[in-house]
């Protein structure tokens, strides 16, 4: 098996699912995305990501509690899970790497 | 709390959302949409939510779903079928009605399907089908476009040189002329074979058992026989490389037998014996270029990728260009896998043809099953109440509505299979004789796993389209209100019976009418005057030594008494060989193309088949020598002609001047369902195939054969002794119109009995579920008449709707039937009545014997018991 990558956005989810913790469901998840990097999301990719993710073994699930707002339905609360975080991790760090290769135009008032 | 509509988008939602996703999902959705709707408004946030709905129709959503064996509970399904077969078992006259009704419904549908598949594989099998075409003349006559297929032998090369699309074209003629055929002692007339070129072993899939299709005519002198035709010549022995004669006139030549055809496939519009190659005709001197001698068929067939249409472009004017102008017939390509069910032409262009009748037997087949299904729909659902206490107690104790509807499905797909193993057994049972009765040779390849599939999904979608209604109709009951008693049964479900009743029923009417009609255009044209008298005449080919003995033959036969008169001619008196727009005569104008048929007679023509003189003397060759050059004309001809007194007229054919001596009134050429054609009838100057005698009817026939057949040995040794009797060979050309009515009375029997299976049970049924009511009318007076009248009543009434509404779709079918005979009957009224009058005697006995039984029945017995 060769190592796995994610794409684009999958990384973006499993990030998500990361950083909101015990309120990661997909309708906040959707939410946040659209009011922290103003880009449209339709609620639908982004459960179909958080299912293939779970696939994977990226994250896990679990049923929560039910809201008015949600008309008794259930959230599904999902949770970065250790093979997630180092996937995300190395992903990082990959990129920094990367990042580090490009030359920095200095600043200066020569 | 805002209203998250539409409903529909929810239900489209469930439906593609796996279950255990679809609470989180909705939550989701509703969160969103309740946001939505604090930003932007209701309105949008609706139309946001179905958006975001329709969003979840995605792979990644559908592909979800778990499909597992406990959606399709198996021990459930069981269960159905064994409580279906209990129920059958329990009702044993609605089962046997029913599975009697669909049994013989699927027969005739399966058989008239077997038959229309047949229709549509002719010539299919050639490896070339797709590039072969065969080559039709279009020319304006009498001023409409006429199409023939019968094109000049010249065609053939002539395209082949000159075109380089095309990739063969061979030259195909039946002349349908009797040839001899000795081997030895064996002595065969034949005249079942054709001329063409070598290359048609090649364009046509025809595979040889023994020889090379690139050789095997390449020969003048050489002939390629079928199986059996080698068979017949020569036993078991082996017929290939062998030698044999062919007798013509007083000509033998000698052939090489250079191959030996499979077994020609029944679907082919091919029907040979023999093939002999033009090129022997060419090397004994009848070399045919004349291009107006349309006697042959053309087929080409052209490389892959050719546009058949440019091609009809570049070959149109083919003949023109070979007669320098004068014949102006066009030539076109016709694809050869569509000369079977479309080759009839109206106006130059294509108009159907047989598929016409191939459609109209789709239509019956499905009806039949239609009606079968009619039977099982509503007795079902006369029956429900039976049933009703079933579903109530199936669904009290947790039944889904829809695991109802499956079980009851269940039974009605269970009937089908059992009606459609019957059916099978019954077709495999009947093939042979119905395809004997519609010439085909049909078979049901039970080797074949896909006519099982077909069958399979023909029984279950049947047993889907009887039960579908049933099975929602009895799924629906309420549990409180059957298990309460209180009786449901609606006008509106009478009223739909009824309907279908009075379809069947009207089906049933269209079909009687058709076989009425059928036969009364078929006795009008038995009836028809022939113009001539058919009985004690025969006639035989001239062949071999008659023509030089003719006239010794002719003297002996008048002579020895069996014969009264004697003549020859140029083709049997019940055909027409050969006719011409040619004809000359004082008077005719120039633009007019009025085809006349042409028959040659030597004398004796009007005694010998007793036809009429109108005006005019008979031929007679020992009075007026002259009349080598007499004409006859028959009452059409004189009329077309446009002669007041045509006795002296002349009438030039051929370059040759004929005097009119006669004229005879019209007598029956060719189908007695057309019209008399003008027809000239001339004298010893043309050519002759056959005798004609009227034998005397004074002796005994056995004799007269008997002296016959000695003449007959004694001045034409080689062939064997030969005659056909005039009126069997006149009774031969009802054969198509009596099939169509075997036919037509087998499936209006058919029809007619399943329909009335179905009111015998209905009427059962109801008669049954008001044997109280019955008995009370006893008690308070009522006679068995009053009863009689009251059950039947209802019945009849929608028996009679369906009658009306069946004349007139049987009025408008079969006008446009009768309208393809020149020779017609009218349709008259009576048939209507005659009809109407059949089904209702059929449908009262049918419902006669129950009625009786129900109002004689002693109320104390069907009271007493509650």
């Amino acid at each position: 098996m060769g190592k796995e990558y994610l794409g684009e956005f999958e990384e973006l989810i499993l990030t998500m699912v990361g950083a909101l913790q015990e309120d990661a469901y997909g309708a906040a998840i959707t939410e946040e995305i659209e009011t922290r990097l103003k880009r449209e999301v339709n609620l639908s990719a982004v459960h179909v990501t958080l299912y293939r993710l779970e696939d994977k073994g990226y994250i896990k699930s679990k049923v929560g509690g039910a809201t008015n707002e949600r008309g008794g339905r259930r959230k599904r609360i999902y949770t970065i899970t250790s093979g997630g975080l180092a996937m995300l991790r190395n992903m990082k760090e990959a990129r920094l790497e990367l990042w580090k290769m490009i030359p920095q135009l200095k600043m200066s008032g020569q | 709390m805002k209203d998250a509509r539409p409903a529909w988008a929810w239900r489209l939602l469930s439906i593609l959302c796996p279950d255990y996703l679809l609470e989180e999902i909705e939550g989701d959705l509703l969160q969103r949409f309740h946001k939505d709707a604090r930003l932007l408004g209701e309105r949008s946030a609706r139309r946001r939510l179905v958006w975001n709905i329709l969003r979840y129709c995605r792979p990644g959503i559908l592909f979800r779903h778990r499909f597992s064996l406990d959606l399709i509970p198996i021990y459930m399904l069981a269960n159905y079928f064994k409580v279906a077969s209990r129920v059958m078992v329990r009702n044993k006259s609605f089962s046997v009605i029913n599975i009697l009704g669909l049994t013989m419904g699927l027969t005739g549908a399966l058989l008239l399907f077997l038959w229309i598949g047949k229709e549509f594989t002719y010539d299919e099998f050639h490896a070339n089908k797709d590039n072969i075409y065969k080559a039709w003349n279009r020319a304006r006559v009498d001023g409409a476009l006429q199409c023939w297929d019968r094109t000049p032998r010249v065609l053939a090369p002539t395209v082949t040189q000159e075109f380089a699309a095309v990739e063969r074209a061979v030259s195909y003629a039946d002349y349908n002329t009797a040839f001899l055929f000795t081997k030895g002692d064996v002595r065969i007339m034949k005249n079942s074979g054709a001329f063409t070129d070598p290359q048609f072993l090649t364009m046509f899939s025809f595979p040889l058992v023994k020889g090379d299709p690139l050789k095997a005519l390449g020969n003048p002198n050489s002939i390629v026989l079928t199986e059996d035709f080698a068979r017949e010549l020569f036993g078991g022995k082996e017929a290939f490389g062998e030698v044999i004669t062919i007798w013509e006139e007083n000509n033998s030549f000698d052939f090489t037998i250079t191959g030996i055809v499979k077994e020609l496939p029944a679907n082919t519009s091919f029907s040979f014996q023999y093939l002999i190659p033009f090129q022997f005709l060419e090397s004994i001197g009848e070399k045919d270029t004349y291009w107006g001698n349309n006697s042959v068929d053309t087929y080409v067939q052209l490389k892959p990728g050719t546009d058949a249409n440019r091609f009809n472009e570049e070959i149109k004017d083919i003949t023109r260009k070979h007669t320098s102008g004068e014949n102006i017939t066009e030539i076109f390509l016709y694809p050869l896998t569509k000369m079977r069910l479309y080759s009839r032409f109206d106006n130059g262009v294509p108009a159907g043809g047989r598929i016409e009748v191939v459609r109209l037997l789709g239509i019956l087949g499905i009806c039949l099953i239609v009606i079968a299904c009619i039977n099982f729909i509503n007795l079902s659902t006369a029956r429900a109440q039976k049933r009703s206490r079933e579903v109530g107690v199936r669904k009290v104790t947790g039944a889904h509505r829809y695991s109802l509807v499956v079980q009851f499905l269940c039974e009605s797909i269970l009937i089908t299979a059992l009606a459609g193993i019957l059916a099978v057994v019954f077709v495999m049972l009947l093939l042979p004789a119905f395809g004997a009765l519609v010439e085909q040779k049909l078979t049901l390849d039970y080797t074949n796993v896909a006519v099982w599939g077909a069958i399979g999904i023909g029984i279950l979608t049947i047993g889907i389209l009887a039960g579908g209604y049933p099975a929602f109709y009895l799924s629906s009951f309420n549990p409180v209100r059957v298990l309460k008693g209180s009786p449901s049964t609606g006008t509106s479900r009478n009223f739909f019976r009824k309907v279908l009743v009075v379809f069947q029923f009207s089906f049933a009417m269209t079909l009687i009418i058709a076989t009425l009609v059928v036969q009364e255009q078929i006795e009008y044209a038995q009836q028809r005057d022939a113009g001539y008298a058919r009985e004690n005449m025969i006639y035989q080919y001239i062949t071999g030594d008659l023509e030089k003995n003719y006239e010794a033959y002719k003297n002996e036969l008048l002579q020895s008494g069996i014969a009264v008169s004697v003549t020859k001619t140029s083709s049997p008196i019940t055909e027409v060989w050969s006719n011409s727009w040619e004809f000359g005569w004082n008077g005719k104008d120039p633009q007019s193309k009025i085809a006349v048929d042409r028959f040659y007679t030597d004398e004796d023509i009007v005694s010998t088949a007793g036809l009429t003189l109108v005006a005019g003397r008979d031929m007679d060759l020992d009075k007026y020598p002259t009349d080598s050059t007499a004409l006859l004309l028959n009452e059409a001809a004189v009329k077309a002609m446009g002669f007041d007194n045509p006795i002296g007229e002349l009438i030039t054919d051929s370059g040759t001047e004929w005097h009119v001596v006669g004229v005879v009134k019209d007598f029956l050429l060719r189908s007695p369902f057309q019209k008399v054609k003008p027809m000239v009838l001339q004298g010893s100057k043309g050519w002759f195939t056959v005798i004609h005698m009227r034998l005397n009817h004074n002796r005994p026939l056995q004799e007269n054969l008997a002296t016959l057949e000695k003449l007959y040995n004694k001045y034409n040794p080689v062939y064997p002794f030969d005659y056909n009797f005039v009126d069997d060979v006149y009774k031969n050309k009802f054969i198509d119109q009596e099939k169509t009515q075997t036919i037509t009375t087998i499936f209006t029997s058919l029809a007619i009995f399943i329909s009335c299976l179905g009111l015998l049970g209905l009427s059962t049924y109801i008669i049954e579920s008001r044997v109280k009511e019955i008995g009370i009318r006893k008690i308070l007076g009522a006679s068995i008449a009053n009863i009689a009248q009251l059950l039947s009543k209802d019945s009849m009434r929608t028996i009679i709707v369906g009658i009306l509404l069946g004349c007139p779709s049987a009025w408008w079918g079969l006008n446009q039937w009768l309208m393809s005979f020149e020779y017609r009957t009218t349709f008259e009224p009576w048939i209507f009545l005659v009809a109407a009058a059949a089904i209702i005697i059929i449908a009262g006995l049918t419902i006669v014997v129950q009625i009786v039984r129900a109002a004689r029945t002693n109320p104390v017995s069907s009271l007493k018991q509650e």
